[in-house]
């Protein structure tokens, strides 16, 4: 089957800095891909490349078998690839239910009105899902960090024709609860159809959630295959306590 | 929670209406003098409006706003004096112009934000400035160009009813844009632009049409300005004339639809009980700006929603208080 994401020899330089070097990475439709790596390695910046904030300095990114390197984030959103932000991004001056409803119209038509309110009902029902409904009419500032990281996550899937959703640390400075409504939230729209790869450094959630990961290492792959697969590979055990020189 | 203020969204739209109503049938108690007052305010009214949905909606500073209501009034009044055109084909270039303008400003600072987009539409502005003061052998630079008026007549309640309607008309498409989606897309570019994008917000198009919408309408309200006061001159592109409109903005309430509404009458009458303080005005306008940012930095606006919502707080526990318990 052909993978939904695909990137090839993908490369990124920031003047004499190989950020991410000759990068391959394939995700299989309705996967939970894990990407780990220490800090630095170059995860976000992978992230950052499929989501087009910025261009490749070299190699390709395939969606659906189309490349899109070198697209603006935008287009790729409407595309239907989406991704979430270390530390999460909301309209902080919007309601909660504004931040849902900008991603269902961003691709904006002018018979925005028929949809109107097919919306607020779908946004209504993700918001329950992440429990966040009680909090609907308040602005996204007043949030904390956990119900943050959780809209930003659940706005997302806003959007209509989502298929990929790339999750950078979303477990990252959440108590145990939001953690759990987050797993559940990816359980989920993996089942109605999803795809997701997952940055994280939660070694515990990582394992429940993927059956694949993916280990970078100074901007390359050093490693693909389950947790314990990689968990027993020398070179990832290097990566992380440091090996011999 | 939304019905909660569905009565205070009722309210606006009733208020707003008795306002309009009231300046319909307020001619008749008005002098000449008076309704010139309300004809400035209604212009900067459009100004101040136009200008919110670039700095106060989307983030975008730019001062170079009024240059394109003079950009609109000179547009018009060239093509007049010298290829003698009829107004309406004066009214069109003026926005063709402005729009077109707009659009390449749009373009040229698309990737700028805060002090660096301030400074290059102002570097706009000044530049257009120092063009129609040197090129006074067609603009006549500082000695003005002369602008025919719209009426023949002379009685300013024509103008009056003019303005009114322009302002209203106006008014009304920018808060249909502002309502719409579109709105929403402004909002989120100034809150976080990058979010924006990664959610499918085409902030690039977006940014480029209301710096084109808000610069036609500066155009539009510039060209009958122009013919109102039939005399253009460079100092309508003064830094002046954008502090006047900035400050209108911030003490009514920067982006809120409201704001400019109630900032730009209040400045207009403090200016012309001013008058005879010449430049000093300016100062105190800056004073008020500068309380005004230290204790209630939304502005007279939000300030007068908040007392209205607490005071619907108290009457909705004044009414509960009153119910017989069971």
């Amino acid at each position: 089957m052909e993978p939904i994401i695909e990137t090839r020899n993908l490369t990124r330089r920031f003047g004499g800095l190989v950020a991410v070097n000759e990068m391959n990475l394939a995700i299989e439709r309705g996967e939970v891909r894990g990407l780990i790596g220490p800090n630095g390695s170059g995860k976000t910046t992978l992230i950052n490349l499929i989501s087009g904030v910025y261009e490749p300095t070299s190699g390709d990114v395939l969606f659906n078998g189309k490349s899109i390197a070198g697209w603006s984030p935008n287009r790729i959103a409407n595309y239907g690839l989406l991704r979430s932000f270390q530390v999460p991004r909301l309209f902080g001056s919007m309601s909660v239910m504004e931040n849902m409803l900008i991603a269902r119209f961003a691709d904006f038509r002018l018979d925005y009105r028929k949809d109107y309110d097919g919306a607020t009902e779908k946004a209504q029902q993700l918001l329950e899902m992440a429990e966040l409904d009680p909090l609907r009419d308040k602005p996204a500032k007043i949030l904390s960090g956990g119900q943050k990281a959780l809209l930003q996550i659940v706005r997302g899937f806003m959007v209509d024709n989502i298929s990929v959703y790339l999750l950078d640390e979303p477990f990252a400075g959440v108590n145990v609860v939001v953690k759990e409504t987050i797993m559940k939230v990816i359980e989920q729209m993996r089942q109605a159809g999803v795809t997701f790869l997952l940055v994280s450094h939660e070694m515990a959630s990582v394992r429940r959630m993927c059956s694949r990961v993916t280990v970078m290492a100074q901007g390359a792959r050093i490693a693909e295959g389950s947790m314990e697969e990689v968990a027993a590979n020398p070179q990832v055990i290097d990566a992380y306590l440091g090996g011999k020189k | 929670m939304q019905k909660r203020w569905a009565h205070l969204k009722n309210a606006n739209y009733l208020l707003a209406g008795l306002i309009v109503i009231g300046l319909a049938i307020a001619p008749a108690w008005l002098g000449d003098y008076a309704k010139h007052i309300v004809i400035l305010s209604l212009y900067y009214v459009i100004m101040a409006a136009s200008w919110n949905l670039l700095a106060g909606y989307t983030g975008q500073f730019s001062l170079a706003h009024q240059s394109f209501a003079a950009l609109g009034g000179y547009a018009s009044g060239l093509l007049i004096l010298y290829f003698k055109v009829p107004l309406v084909v004066g009214f069109l270039a003026a926005i063709v112009t402005t729009m077109l303008t707009g659009y390449f400003l749009g373009r040229l600072v698309l990737k700028m934000r805060g002090i660096y987009l301030a400074v290059a539409t102002w570097a706009f502005s000044e530049s257009f400035r120092l063009t129609i003061a040197a090129a006074y052998t067609y603009t006549r630079g500082d000695q003005g160009l002369p602008v025919p008026p719209l009426f023949q007549s002379l009685n300013p309640i024509w103008y009056y009813y003019l303005f009114l309607a322009l302002t209203v008309v106006l008014l009304l498409v920018m808060y249909l844009v502002l309502k719409s989606p579109i709105g929403s897309f402004l909002r989120a570019i100034k809150d976080d632009e990058l979010a924006a994008m990664a959610l499918g917000v085409d902030t690039v198009k977006w940014k480029l049409f209301i710096m084109t919408f808000a610069s036609t309408i500066a155009g539009i309200a510039g060209f009958f300005y122009a013919h109102y006061i039939v005399i253009l001159s460079p100092v309508m592109l003064s830094f002046n004339e954008i502090g006047k409109i900035v400050i209108m903005v911030v003490f009514g309430g920067l982006g809120t639809f409201v704001g400019p509404l109630i900032g730009a009458p209040v400045i207009v009458i403090l200016s012309e009980l001013m008058r005879d303080l010449a430049e000093w005005n300016m100062v105190f306008y800056s004073l008020c700006v500068i309380v005004i940012m230290r204790t209630y930095r939304e502005g007279i606006a939000s300030l007068a929603r908040r007392v209205l919502e607490r005071f619907g707080m108290r009457r909705k526990i004044a009414l509960a208080n009153d119910k017989p318990t069971p």
